[in-house]
This record gives C-alpha cells, structure tokens and sequence, in this order.
C-alpha cells in the first residue's frame, strides 16, 4: 500500500508497473480469494462495497515467451527492444507492455532532449514524439473494447500529456473501476483533481480504495478535516499501515497539530528505518520545531539510504537552513529540483532561503515558478507578497497577499499581512487594515496580532469603545494563554484609562492592580492612576 | 568592393556586442541555408595570384548580385514570425530574386542540404564557411570578400561560433532537424520547379506531386525501422496496420511539420515589439484569444524570453481583461525581476536608460489602473513608485512616473474638494511645499519637475510629452503663481495662449532631437526587412498562381516598395509623438475659435501622421474635420463623410467616431425638432460614461449639456436650468472652468428663450468673462451675441445697445463661426434694425433683408426649422412694410412649411439612419 505520493510518472516507470509485475497469471489467481477475504473482513462502517472486478485475463499460451522476453528486457530498462519483440501481439498483455515500454521510451529520451534542446532562451519543451501514435492505438483498442485496465490507466496518462484532461479523467475512472488496486492510476486521477467540484463529480465504484483515494484527494485539496476522518476509519481496518499513518501525519502537520505528528513519524521511523517517502514533511515538521538535532538526525538516515532523492535533499536543505547555513540549504534545494523539476515545496522552501540572503530576485523568481507549477501554493503568493513588503512596495504586495488570502481564507496570516500592509507608513489605509483585521481575527488568529492591532487602530481612530472591546478580549485571550509581554501592559493600560475615563472606576482599579505587578514606566502610570 | 560594409555600422556593433553577452543565435536548419547563400553570394576568395572573376560564377549581372545580397540582408532581420519560414518558402522567395539563373540556386540549395547526411559533413560544411570571412595573404581593399563586421558577415560569424560551441547531441539534433526541413518541401520544390504550365496542368501537377509525396513518405514508414529513424517513427509503424490509410496520412502530415525553430534573439525582440506597435495602433485587428494561443506557443518554446509576457498584459490590457492583465503583469516583473525592462528596445547600449526593475513595474501598475479608471490605486502606485525609484535613485524612471502622474491628474477629474492627495507620506510633501495645493497647481509643479528632470537627463521623448502635457494645461487653467508676495503682487488672470503656442512648438523639437535617449534610437526594427520580404512573397505568390501575363509584370516589379514599405528614417513613436502636438494644435484652436487652423491641423495630421497613428488618435482627427463639415456644410455633407470614417475604422468599439456619429444625430434632431429622438440620444450618451464618479468627466458634461439642450429645445424650462445649475456645479467643483463658460452661455439662453431677459443678463455677461479669460474667443463672440438678444427682448429702447453689441461680435463669427452660429448674428442684426424706432425700413431695406436672406440659406442647409421660421417671419414683416406682396406671400408660405415641419416632425424613422 505503500506508494510514493510524489512520483512523477515520467522517472519512475519500473515502479509504476510493480503491481503488474507478477508476469504470470497464476499468482494474481492466487491472490483473488484472498482478496474476496480482505473484503469481506472489511466491513467499514456497515458500508456495502462493490465486490472486486476480475479482470478476464487472456489465454496465457498465445506468444508467452516473447512476452516474457519483452518483459525481461523492459525489467533491464531497454524499452524500445521490448516494444519491438512485442510487434504484432495482439493479446491485451502484450499490448499493454508494449506500448508501456514505448511510452517510458518516449518518456526517456524526452528528458534527455530537454537538457539536449536547452538554448540561450531557455528550455524547449520537447515532447514524447510517442504520444500521438500511443494515443491513436489506444482510443483504437477503447473503441473496440481490446483493452485492459492498465491499457485504460497508460491511456490516461497519455491523454493527460496531451491536455485532454476531461477524457483522461474518464479513462482513468473506468481504468480503476475495473481495476482498483492500481495505485498509480489513483495518483494521475487525483493530479486530475484540482477541485472539489471536479472530484464529486467523477463516477467512482463504490470500492475501499476509493476511500484511500479521497482520503489523499481531500489532503491534496487541503480539505485537512474531511482527509482525517478518512484515514481514520481506513486506520481501524489497515491497523498496520505505514503509509496510512504518514499520511495522518501529514494532515497533522497541515493542520498545525506539531506534537501528534511528530509521535507517529517517531513510530513511523522506528517501525521502517529506511523510509524515505514523507520524510520531507517530517523534516518541515521537525523545522518547525526547531530540533536540530532530530533533523540531523534524519538527514543523515535519508543520506545513507538514497540521496539522490529529491526528498533526501530537501531535507538536507532544510538541515542546513536550521543551521543557518543558507547557502548550503539553497545548493541542496537546487539538487532537489534538478532530481525533480516540478518539486513544489522545494521551490517554495528555496524561496525562503533567499530571502534570508537577501537576495530578493532570486527569491521573488524561485517563489513565481512556484505558483506557477500549482497556482493554488498559497505560501508562495504568501511569501512573494511578504518580499514586496520588505522592498517597501507594500502596495504592489497586496496584489500578492490578496491571492494568497483567496487561496486560504480561513488561515489567519494573509489576512494579518494584508492589514499590515495597508497600516504601513507608506499606505495608512487604517480602515481597510480594520477589515483585514477583523476578518483575521474571526478565522482564529493564534498569533494574536489582531486582536491587539484591533485595539490599537481603533483607539489611534478615536472609537474608544471599539478599542476597549477588542483590548479587553485581547487580554482575555493572554490570560488564557497565560503569556505576558507588552501586549498585556498596554492592553491594561489603554483599559484602565478608559473605565476611568467613563467613570468605572472599579473595573479601572482592577487593571491598575494588574499593572502594579510590572515594572517599568507604566507601573508608575498606574500608581498615578490609582491615586487620581 | 567591400560586400555591405559597415551596413548601419553602430547597429553592426551593437548586435555583436549583444551577442558576446551570451545570446547567441542557435544553428538551425533554416540558418543552415542562409549561410549557405551567403556563400554563394560571397564564395571564399581564390589564392592571391589568381585573377578573381568580377561577378561570381552564377551572376550575370551586378543588379542581380546585389539583388540576392539584399535578399540575404532581409532574411537576417526580417521579424514577420517568430519561428523561422519552412525550405518550401525560403524556395519559393529564392525563385523570386533569381529569376534569370533558372533555378539554379534553388538547385544548388537543396542538393547541398540534402547531401549533408552524417554528423561529419555539418563539420565539413563549417570549415567551408569559415573560409569565406578570412581575406586572403595580399589581399588588398579593392577584392571582394564579405566584411566580417557587415550584417551577414556577423551573421555567419555567429552560426560559426554557434556551431563549435554546439556539443554532439545539439549536431546529432541538427541533422535530424535538417532532414525534416528538406523533407517538408520535396513535393512543392517538384512543382515549382516545373516551368511549362499554364493554370489547369499546374493544378493537376500541384495533386500530383501531393499524391506522389504521401505514397513517398508512405513507402517510407511501411519500411519500419529506417536507419535514420529515431524516435516516433517507430511507433507509428507499428500502428499503421491497425488504422485506416486516412487516419495514418493525417497524422503523418501532422507529424512531419517543418521542426518548430526559433528565429534569433534580435529577429524575436524585433517581432514583439513589432506586435506591440501593432496593439497599440489598433488593438481590434488582434484578436485576443488567438493572440494569446501564439503568444503561448512562443513562450513555450522560448520560456526565458519574459518579455512575451509582458506582451499578453498588454494585450488583456488593450481588450479590457482587467484580471488577466494584472496577473501578466505581476508575472513579468516577476520572473524578469524587472531586469529585461520595459523601455529597453533590443540592443540598447545606453545602460542607464533602461528604465528597469520594481519602480518600472509600479509605473506599469499605476498605468493599468489608470487605463481601468482606478484614479485612487492609479495614484497609490505611482506614490511607491516615486518612493521606491528615489529609494534606487532611479531618475529617469522617476522622470517617467511624474509625466505619468500628470497625465493622471489631467485625465481624470479630481475633486478639488476631495482630499486625494491626503496623507502625509504621498505627493503633497514630496513637492517640498508646506503649503496644501490644489490639484490643478500639483498637476503644474509636478509637470514642470518632469520636465526638468527629463531635459537633464536628455529624455527627448519625455520632453516632448511634458511639453504637450505643459500645453494642454495652458490652454485650460489659468496659471497662478504659487506664492505671491504682499499686496503688490500683480496677477493676470487670463490663460496664455502664447504658452501654449510655445510649448507646442518646443514639442515638436522631438523630430529633430530624437535619438538622444536611446530609446528612439534604433530605427531599423527589422520592419523593413519584414515588408520587403512580404512583397516578395506577395509577388511570387501571384506569379504562381496567376496567369503568364501578370507573372511579366510582377517579376520585374518585386522590389519597387509601396510608399510605406520604405523604412522611415524616424521611429515611430518620435511621429507619434509629434502628430499628437498637430492634434493638439487643433483642439487649442478649437477652442481659441479659429476654424479654419483647426481644419488645416487636422488635416496636416491626417495625412502626414496617418502611419505611425494609433487609430484612436487617427479617428480623433477625422472627427474634427467631419465636425468642420457639419458647421460649415451641413449635415448631409458630414453624414456622408462619416459613412467613409466608419468604413476606415470598422470596429464598432472606435468611440469617437461613435460619439460623433451621436453629436450629429442630437444636433440634426434638435433642429429638425425630433425631440423624442434627440432626447433618446442623450439618455444613450449618459449610458456610455463610465459609473465611477470622476471618471469620464468630459463625457458626463457632455451628457448633461446636451440633456440640458433638449430640454430647452422641449421648452421645459425650469428643469433645463435645474440640469444646467446642477452641471455647473460639477464643473466647479471639477475646476473645469471652459466648460463653464458653456454652461452659463446655456444658462443665459434659457433664461432668454424663457422670457426672463433680466436674469439671463448676468449669465451672459459671466459667460462673457469667463470666456476673455480663457481667450475662447468664438465663444465669447456668441455670448455677445445673446447678450445682444437679451438686451433686445427688454424692449426697443435698447435697440441701439444691442446693435452695437451684434456688430461688435460679427467679424469673429463671420470669420470662423459655422453656418448656425453666423444664421443667428443675421437675424439678430436684422432684428435690431427692426426693433430700433429710428429705423426705416423703407429707407434701407437691403441692411434687413441680407442678412436674411442669408441666415435662410445657412438654415435651410442646416435643417433647422425652428430659426429658418423666424427668419422667413422676419422677411415676411419686411416685405409686408415694402409693400412687396408676392414676396411677403412666399416667405409667409415658407414660414408656414418650416412651422409645420417644426411641429409635426414626419419621418421620425429614417431620423436616426443618415
């Protein structure tokens, strides 16, 4: 079950095909029964499933060598030779492999024109020069119905390559009905997802690994709430699965949930030392915590088992940002996208490391290609809009920090940056900083600068009464957070000047005595107070 | 005999220069050819001691030499596409220039390049080329060899170095390339290579040798793995047995498209800009979805050339696609991290002018805004541009965004009441005057910094800008000083019409001066090339295809330009920028009152400024001479000449060809009495103004003037001076102080026609002043003129007062008034002499009757029924104390038609067609 979320389907052809690499017939005949079990021992819910598709195989005999000659020849990755052994097979198997091998080809040599082709104006987009033919067989073979699932699957992804995304939604829907254990056909459908309209919408069997399926779409579309339940109940059947648990980890970590998150990779880590898969969340994670020691920790274990994965060197990268080293952690982020050019986070992330340099082009490009590969990045708008700010170009920075709140209208942070910018010196758009506020303050700021920048704008304005309720609910929030600082001296102070003001003088008293236990200028302040 | 020497010798240096800087062209196979025609054109010199012939070998005459010289010239700048032409129409033009040879470098062409077959034969083929650009030991001046520093010259030297630098992939890559471009033309190279044809067996050719093409590539695939075959084929041999013959031929011609190869840097710079000249001339000739699709296409092929994006904001920006173009926008200055620039013309050394980075990227901002009608985001990011070019002592961009700002503040009505300009970080304090200003003296300060700041940094076309920006404000605001001193200070408060003249001249200075900045410098864009060639590929195309007889003509005939196709020697923005200050001239006239230069500038415009015109401004000019026409000629004559404006500018979206189109119909309808009509066109005039208030301000005061029109003309008076009253308050507080002179003139008139002489008087007389203000000396003319009506309707004791006044007001109006304005000074004049007790009319009949007689012919022309009866009334009362009766009974008949006319407006259909 478990599966690489990040495999592109371009580098990764020998591990798309492991489900299909039994060879022979007989073991997945073996496997049936077995797989009528685990459905029947699978009552999720009092949920009724759909029973297992099973696929009606071709007779085995017709050109069985040449298959597993080609087969052989595929395994040692000369593509082109398996093709060509399989010409003229008509069995679906046959079929299947060969243009299977002539796609990884296409795939192949693709990427080696891509660094071929590199001019003075930047990359070519060459293309697999398979495409159209693969594309004209396969609708053939659809039409006819000579076609297996996995010729549906590999029909998918070619239609997809060729931007026909609709009927690569519908070929891979009918691909994973008939054949629901083929993961890699789930991935390329979700990437077809790119929303929640578009992911009700599709016409699934109601099998148990659609609810994986939707489980990690729901992740993938940041609906964080919807995926828990999911793997949650998907837990208490697969109780062993690791990759079910690092995908609840993942949604932990998305959901800001450090510590939980933190356990089960721990458990993750222990139970399989040599995971590379979803260690680069771990390692964000373990960046937010800045355990530096745990992250080196991890780099190294990654390092030992494969660096050159574009996981293996982000979080490398993200050790040596820890660290402080950033031109270190850029080197290592370029390692990465020159592993896997489409590496988001990775983009984003570098991003990041160049502000720290300084260096705000480089910054400000890393973070476009970003958005540009997922438009729906909202830490990228979020971290473009933050160097306009700092370049003092707040105004041009909105722009950015709109996205970005667009994207996440719940999260806190675009709505805080936004009001800064408009409170800036150079804007002072006070009333829409009020706006942003208070919308910020509304989706559960946990930074708790709206609160107080409520009060502080609103008193700066005159509406004291404005002021003191957003100030008394600022204190609220502080006193059950039990934190203390400037916030809280001056939330008391601007109190206990008002009640005095309107003539409550109990309540004032009351923010006087919490003032007397500071020290510092407003300690006499209170005292003046509390005698006046 | 140096071959093109020093052709454009600074150009020659800058292209090299660019290309040290890492953009070299690639090798294609297209280029591949070229050089190899420049080798034929210029063949690598014999060993000294041997006598070189005079001519090389295939040319039989120096014309002819030269003629494929230049052939060569334009292949390497022509910017007509962005991906290079397939063999096929690289032939089809080589057969054009060589028709005396035969064919015989088409021959040679592609033998040569079908003969390149293996990795070594390329390297061979360069060491060959090579030998072209050394000059031989002992050679001297006098022999000929191509100059290494002339245009093909580099050109070749850039393809040499390419090459070397090329690793074996890229040559592997090369040839593959090469082998599909000559395949993509075997079959029109076949036909056109037949001579003897006339136009049924060249069709039956033309199927034929389309037959024998598929059946050859055809034969090819069935073989499967071709030895040269590497990749696609093979598949596509596998897939043929399963598919229909049909399918298969459409994939295949698919398939084989001649290999997408880019043309160089300079060449895909050059078409850019060529394709934003284009959007900004007239953006309805781009259709914006399919300008996208082959904008993207470029920048998939070409993903580091940013400026293409830069070329889709300008695209969503000129068809009204707010989102898109804030996004392109923001993605340019992204990705280019604003170092490609926006003012940077290709090959610019002048480093400093390059107006680039952030600041450049708010100024665009702050336009975008602008051109959407956002004044107050306008203004917002043209403050931070301000702070953020001070912030990267970037002056010339700083130069740039106070023009920008200007133009902002001039464009767009500002409320003087409105703070805008509120907070202390933005413009009032950066002018460094304590003191707040009103808009109009912001909008001077910050126009007389821009061009100070621009004349230092020798922004020539900044200059000029300023300059008729200077103008325009002259002409509508009267300047004050800032400060004035004590009590002594004297102020004029009357505009400068001087000034005006002055700044107008000191912008045309840019014709002369351009060049200094850089940015207009670069006069050869590749447009030149691009239309020679166009010529030649129109010329051959016909030759092909049409019959023997044309072919004599054309042949011959192929490089004789049209008059456009001549590379002008002035960019086109330095013309545009020089028409404008023609236009300006005749708005400034327009309202100084002098119709004749008002139509004498349009035309001047009109037709010298006609090319590098956008089709806006272009427009403008016709709707000034077409408003000429409808004020002296009358209506018909101007319909009919603004049927043609309509045909030359076709899209419905040209506003003003439309709002003159409903200026007419409102006038004519006022005057025919149509007032249904006429009221219709005013409530479709208010629907055109954007919603926004301070936005289309002109527009708005238009509107409510003509409201105003036609309610008077309905006699509602009372609701015609509620529209009047309230439109002048819109004006004050617009400062729109020329207007205002309208609107009390209006005001007066009402009053008058209302029966009120004694409260129209002090509109009249505050029309008056306004107008000796502003120097609108027409308009002031005509508020003489009412001032004399009003003086007239108080009774005949002030006959000889408003006598005086008429004739005060005559020389002007007869000099320049049109035929309506010139019909009222008649029949006041005649008027007076009426009224006036002293006055016999037996004794000086003709002093009456002239100038009615000619007021009834201007009225007559002008359709205006409602004066043409007052006139004939006039004449009828004349004839009557003549004691000419049959006359008295014809102007009585005639006063009696234009009243039923005026009542009973018949064909209220055809009233809104012309």
């Amino acid at each position: 079950m478990d599966t690489p979320s990040l495999s592109g389907s371009a580098a990764s052809g020998g591990r798309l095909l492991h489900l299909h690499r039994s060879g022979g017939s007989s073991f997945r005949r073996r496997l049936r029964p077995g797989g009528g079990a685990s459905e029947a021992g699978t009552p999720l819910g009092g949920v009724s499933y759909v029973s297992t598709p099973i696929p009606d195989d071709d007779a085995f005999d017709v050109g069985a060598d040449k298959y597993l000659l080609a087969k052989t020849y595929f395994d040692c990755r000369e593509y082109r030779r398996a093709a060509h052994v399989l010409r003229g097979q008509a069995g679906r198997k046959a079929v299947f492999l060969r243009c299977y091998a002539l796609y990884t080809a296409g795939e192949k040599r693709k990427e080696e024109e891509t660094i071929e082709l590199e001019g003075s104006l930047g990359k070519s987009n060459a293309i697999n020069q398979e495409l159209v033919a693969l594309e004209r067989e396969l609708s053939t073979h659809r039409r006819t119905g000579a076609i297996d699932s996995f010729g549906l699957y590999l029909y998918g992804i070619v239609l997809r390559d060729k931007d026909c995304e609709g009927l690569a939604r519908t070929v891979l829907v009918e691909s994973v009905n008939s054949y629901p254990w083929n993961w890699s056909a789930w991935l390329e459908l979700q990437s077809l997802c790119t929303s929640s309209d578009i992911l009700n919408n599709l016409n699934l069997k109601n099998h148990w690994m659609k609810d994986f399926f939707l489980a990690s779409a729901h992740l993938e579309l940041k609906m964080h709430e919807e995926a828990l339940k999911r793997y949650e109940c998907l837990m208490r059947v697969f109780r062993c699965s690791d990759y079910i648990q690092a995908q609840i980890a993942t949604v932990q970590y998305s959901m800001r949930d450090l510590d939980e998150a933190d356990m089960i990779f721990e458990e993750l880590l222990r139970t399989d030392p040599f995971r590379v898969d979803s260690m680069d969340v771990y390692s964000n994670l373990l960046y937010a915590k800045e355990s530096s020691t745990a992250l080196s920790f991890l780099a190294h274990r990654v390092f030992l088992t494969d660096k050159y994965r574009p996981e293996s060197c982000c979080i490398i990268a993200n050790y040596y940002s820890l660290k402080g080293q950033h031109e270190k952690s850029v080197l290592y982020f370029q390692r990465a996208l020159k592993l896997n050019r489409k590496y988001l986070s990775a983009w984003t992330l570098m991003g990041h490391e160049f502000v720290e340099l300084k260096n705000t082009p480089a910054a400000i490009d890393a973070y476009r290609r970003a958005v540009d590969i997922n438009p729906r990045d909202y830490r990228a708008w979020y971290g473009l809009g933050q160097i306009y700010e700092m370049m003092g170009m707040p105004f041009y920075g909105l722009y950015y920090f709109r996205k970005s709140s667009y994207l996440q209208p719940n999260d806190a942070r675009p709505w805080n940056a936004m009001a800064q910018c408009y409170e800036s010196d150079q804007l002072q758009m006070i009333e829409e900083a009020i706006k942003c506020y208070e919308r910020s303050a509304n989706s559960n700021d946990t930074e708790g600068i709206a609160l107080h920048q409520l009060g502080k704008l609103h008193s700066m304005l005159g509406q004291s009464e404005e002021a003191a309720f957003y100030y008394k609910k600022d204190l609220e929030r502080i006193e059950a957070e039990e934190r203390q600082g400037q916030n809280f001296v001056e939330a008391l102070l601007f109190l206990a000047k008002y009640c005095k003001n309107i003539g409550r003088f109990e309540e004032a008293e009351l923010y006087c005595t919490k003032l007397l236990d500071y020290t510092g200028p407003e300690n006499e302040t209170a005292k003046i107070f509390c005698k006046g | 005999m140096n071959v093109f020497a020093g052709v454009g010798g600074g150009a020659v240096g800058k292209e090299a220069a660019s290309v040290g800087g890492g953009a070299l062209l690639e090798v294609t196979p297209h280029k591949l050819a070229v050089c190899h025609l420049v080798q034929i054109f210029a063949p690598p010199p014999p060993q000294a001691g041997v006598a070189a012939p005079a001519l090389p070998f295939p040319f039989e005459s120096v014309a002819h030499h030269n003629r494929l010289g230049l052939f060569l010239f334009a292949l390497t700048r022509s910017c007509e596409d962005f991906l290079e032409p397939p063999l096929e129409e690289l032939l089809r033009q080589l057969k054009a220039v060589d028709s005396l040879v035969n064919g015989w470098l088409c021959q040679q062409l592609t033998s040569t390049l079908s003969v390149l077959n293996s990795p070594d034969d390329l390297f061979n083929f360069f060491d060959k080329l090579r030998g072209v650009l050394s000059a031989p030991e002992g050679a001297n001046v006098e022999d000929e060899f191509l100059d290494p520093n002339s245009q093909l010259g580099v050109f070749l030297r850039c393809c040499i170095l390419s090459f070397n630098t090329m690793a074996f992939e890229g040559v592997c890559h090369l040839l593959a390339n090469l082998v599909e471009y000559c395949n993509s033309s075997e079959t029109s190279y076949d036909f056109a290579e037949d001579e003897a044809f006339n136009s049924e067996i060249e069709m039956s050719n033309f199927m034929d040798a389309n037959i024998h093409v598929r059946d050859a590539i055809f034969d090819k695939y069935s073989k499967g793995y071709a030895p040269e075959s590497h990749m696609g084929e093979g598949s596509s041999s596998l897939v043929h047995a399963s598919t229909s013959l049909h399918d298969f031929d459409e994939g295949i011609f698919k398939a084989e498209d001649n290999p997408d190869c880019l043309r160089s840097r300079w060449q895909l710079e050059a078409y850019l800009n060529q394709q934003a000249d284009i959007l900004e001339k007239d953006p309805s000739l781009v259709p914006l979805n399919s300008f996208n699709a082959t904008m993207s296409q470029l920048q998939a092929l070409a993903p580091e050339l940013h400026r293409v994006q830069f070329l889709q904001y300008l695209n969503a920006l000129t068809h009204d696609d707010y989102i898109a173009a804030l996004d392109n926008l923001h993605r340019y200055f992204d990705y280019s991290a604003g170092m490609q620039g926006i003012f940077s013309r290709s090959s610019s050394s002048f480093q400093d002018i390059i107006v680039g980075k952030y600041e450049s990227a708010l100024l665009c901002l702050g336009n975008l805004h602008c051109y959407f009608g956002h004044p107050k985001k306008a203004l917002e990011a043209f403050t931070e541009a301000v702070r953020v070019s001070q912030m990267n002592n970037d002056d010339s961009c700083l130069a740039y965004i106070l023009g920008a700002i200007s133009n902002l503040l001039s464009k767009i009505g500002m409320s003087s009441t409105i703070g805008t300009i509120g907070s202390p970080y933005s413009l009032g304090n950066n002018i460094g005057l304590g003191t707040p200003l009103s808009i109009q003296q912001q909008l001077l300060v910050l126009l007389k910094r821009s061009l100070k700041r621009a004349d230092t940094l020798k922004l020539t076309s900044l200059v000029s800008f300023d300059h008729l920006s200077l103008a325009k404000f002259d002409l509508k605001h009267v300047q004050r000083p800032l400060v004035s001193f004590g009590p002594n200070a004297y102020t004029k408060l009357r505009t400068c019409p001087a000034d005006v003249c002055k700044n107008l001249r000191l912008s045309s200075h840019v014709l002369t001066d351009f060049g200094v900045d850089g940015l207009s410098a670069s006069s050869d864009n590749g447009s030149f090339s691009t239309s020679w060639l166009r010529n030649l590929s129109a010329a051959s195309n016909s030759w092909c295809s049409s019959s023997t007889k044309s072919r004599k003509v054309l042949t011959n005939d192929f490089d004789n330009f049209h008059f456009h196709a001549q590379p002008s020697p002035i960019p086109a923005a330095v013309l545009q920028l020089a028409g404008s200050a023609y236009l300006l001239r005749a708005t400034a006239w327009e309202h100084y009152g002098s119709a004749p230069m008002v139509r004498m500038n349009s035309l001047v415009y009109a037709t010298c400024f006609a090319d590098a015109a956008s089709s806006s401004e272009l427009s403008l000019a016709y709707v000034k001479l077409i408003q000429h026409l409808a004020a002296f000629k009358g209506y018909s004559a101007a319909f009919s000449a603004l049927k043609l404006a309509e045909e030359k500018f076709p899209s419905t979206a040209n506003s003003h060809i439309q709002l003159l189109k409903m200026q007419l119909l409102h006038e004519r309808a006022l005057h025919r009495g149509q007032l249904k009509i006429a009221q219709q066109i005013c409530d479709e005039f208010g629907v055109l103004s954007s919603s926004v208030s301070g936005v289309d301000i002109e527009l708005k005061t238009e509107a409510s003037l003509r409201h105003a029109r036609t309610l008077l003309a309905a006699k509602q008076f009372s609701q015609a001076a509620n529209v009047a009253n309230s439109l002048f308050s819109t004006c004050y507080k617009y400062n729109m102080q020329v207007e205002n002179a309208n609107v009390l003139l209006l005001l007066a008139e009402i009053h008058k026609n209302s029966d009120n002489a004694v409260l129209g008087l002090p509109y009249a007389l505050a029309s008056q002043s306004f107008c000796k203000s502003f120097n609108l000396d027409l308009l002031e003319a005509s508020a003489t003129l009412t001032l004399a009506e009003l003086w007239l309707a108080l009774g005949s004791t002030h006959a000889k007062r408003a006598l005086s006044l008429a004739c005060q007001s005559l020389p002007m109006i007869l000099g320049h008034g049109g035929m309506e304005l010139r019909a009222r000074a008649h029949i006041v004049l005649a008027k007076c002499h009426l009224s006036d007790p002293k006055f016999k009319v037996t004794e000086d009949p003709c002093s009456v009757l002239d100038p009615l007689n000619q007021a009834v012919e201007d009225l007559q022309v002008l359709e205006y029924h409602e004066m043409a009866a007052e006139a004939y009334y006039l004449k009828a009362l004349v004839y009557n104390n003549l004691g000419k009766l049959d006359e008295r009974e014809e102007a009585a008949a005639s006063f009696r038609e234009h009243t039923i006319a005026l009542e009973n407006p018949y064909n209220e259909a055809d009233s809104l067609s012309y």
